[in-house]
């Protein structure tokens, strides 16, 4: 990806409006009890389309943002988000897997492993109340919205950062041959 | 070239690491965020104006969810409904014996009266955490409005939290179900008194601990906030808030555990309209 101030911007923008979604739309809607999480799909899009160091940046930065916006301990978000976006983009720079249905995949993985990471520094750091078997019933469930949101996710992402993708090959109107005669 | 992108990365995640920790250990547990209320304080209205947007769209998939669980809560309601009724004839009662109570009790050193001294204001929930571990909510009124830091909250179903942190126009409020919640609770009309507090991951359950085992608590009983007051101390909830009523009460549990489980009057995962009942720390 080439970084440029307005593709930065661009990113920006993304990670806010992904960050409004999320907490004044799909935080506040449940299917099956349990609301789907945006962000972490959203993180990875950056990642597998950024790379590892723009997957990590956004995702510390919308971390950061999303605890500023409801006044909670810095870090927690900024560090899951973070290795998350992180993994996303090695996953671009390793792997070698394309398909259509990857970015899915990999946001449900992903999302299952943000989740799992969360709860892991929830209580490293002492929860002073009994926990559920309920929450192993919340990640499944998020990780599978993950993947339905991923693929629209993905879409949305790449058309904003076309400009900066240098692997998508621009799109050319071919112009019909002129056929003598006709 | 190679080599130097890669070491640019490592001290770039290096730095981002290092200061996801130094983040976290500054403000972990700490009372005052002012940083983090500036830039809430900041987006509130942005905020405001996507909740209203989304509104709609909310609504639709609200609609989606509870089709599905309509099924189940057809069953429930009927039972309830049948609890009620004997409910409403035994409330009938209690009136009557209430209006006789009142005269003969000093109603002015009643704890009851106390509730009075709040004045309510009414907010809109305008975002919710993401996460099952923190559950809190934003409000769109704030110290501006009178509120302070641990009023107490209601919904129209009963208590559903304090304010955790107040900027000028919005508020974070900690919901029943935050990990870090705990509220001092009685059972009545047994009068059994513990400390409410969440199990994490599941919004319909909340557990009543420390309950003395000597005396039997029943399913289907109401629980209320005790609302304490000694030795110039009192709790930040006024007495009598209803909290939710009594699921599970075996008798096992509660002679082994000293605890019960209760679920939540208030639907703590649909909330629109909120109180919060500010001056009970000025009364």
């Amino acid at each position: 990806m080439i970084l440029t101030p307005k593709i930065v911007a661009r990113i920006a923008a993304l990670g806010f409006a992904g960050v409004l979604l999320q907490l004044s739309f799909f935080s506040q809607v449940e299917l099956l009890h349990v609301s789907p999480d945006l962000l972490p799909a959203l993180v990875v899009c950056l990642g597998l389309l950024g790379g590892s160091l723009t997957g990590a940046v956004s995702g510390f930065s919308i971390g950061l943002f999303v605890d500023c916006l409801l006044v909670e301990s810095l870090g927690i978000s900024s560090l899951v988000l973070m290795g998350t976006g992180y993994l996303a983009g090695l996953f671009r720079e390793r792997a070698d897997f394309h398909g259509s249905l990857v970015p899915a995949l990999l946001c449900m993985g992903l999302t299952l492993l943000a989740e799992l990471g969360y709860a892991a520094i929830q209580l490293l750091l002492g929860v002073d109340a009994p926990v559920s078997t309920l929450i192993v019933r919340d990640m499944l469930l998020k990780s599978a919205y993950a993947f339905f949101l991923g693929w629209p996710t993905y879409l949305v992402v790449r058309r904003v950062l076309r400009p900066a993708l240098v692997d998508v090959p621009r799109v050319q109107r071919q112009r019909q041959p002129t056929v003598l005669g006709a | 070239m190679y080599r130097k992108q890669v070491r640019r990365r490592r001290a770039v995640l290096a730095l981002l690491i290092v200061g996801s920790f130094v983040l976290l250990s500054l403000t972990y547990g700490q009372g005052s965020r002012g940083f983090q209320r500036s830039v809430s304080t900041i987006f509130s209205p942005v905020q405001s104006v996507a909740d209203r947007a989304l509104k709609p769209a909310r609504d639709l998939v609200d609609w989606f969810d509870k089709t599905f669980d309509a099924r189940g809560e057809n069953d429930r309601l009927k039972s309830q409904l049948v609890k009620a009724r004997e409910q409403a004839v035994a409330g009938e009662e209690a009136l009557q014996e209430n209006e006789q109570l009142r005269k003969l009790l000093d109603l002015n050193r009643s704890p009851a009266l106390v509730y009075t001294a709040y004045e309510p204001v009414t907010g809109r929930v305008i975002a919710r955490s993401p996460t099952v571990w923190r559950s809190t909510v934003t409000i769109d009124v704030g110290s501006g409005d009178g509120v302070e830091v641990d009023d107490p909250v209601i919904s129209g179903d009963g208590l559903i939290g304090r304010i955790a942190s107040a900027g000028p126009g919005s508020s974070q409020v900690m919901l029943l179900t935050d990990h870090a919640s705990a509220i001092s609770a009685k059972v009545v009309p047994v009068g059994v008194q513990g400390v409410i507090k969440p199990e994490i991951g599941n919004p319909e359950d909340l557990i009543l601990d420390f309950i003395d085992s000597t005396k039997e608590v029943h399913g289907g009983q109401t629980v209320v906030t005790a609302g304490w007051r000694a030795q110039g101390l009192a709790s930040h909830f006024p007495p009598g808030l209803p909290l939710g009523e009594v699921t599970k009460a075996s008798i096992v549990e509660q002679e082994a555990n000293e605890q019960v489980d209760v679920r939540p009057f208030a639907d703590l995962r649909n909330l629109d309209l909120v109180q919060v009942l500010t001056g009970g720390s000025r009364r």
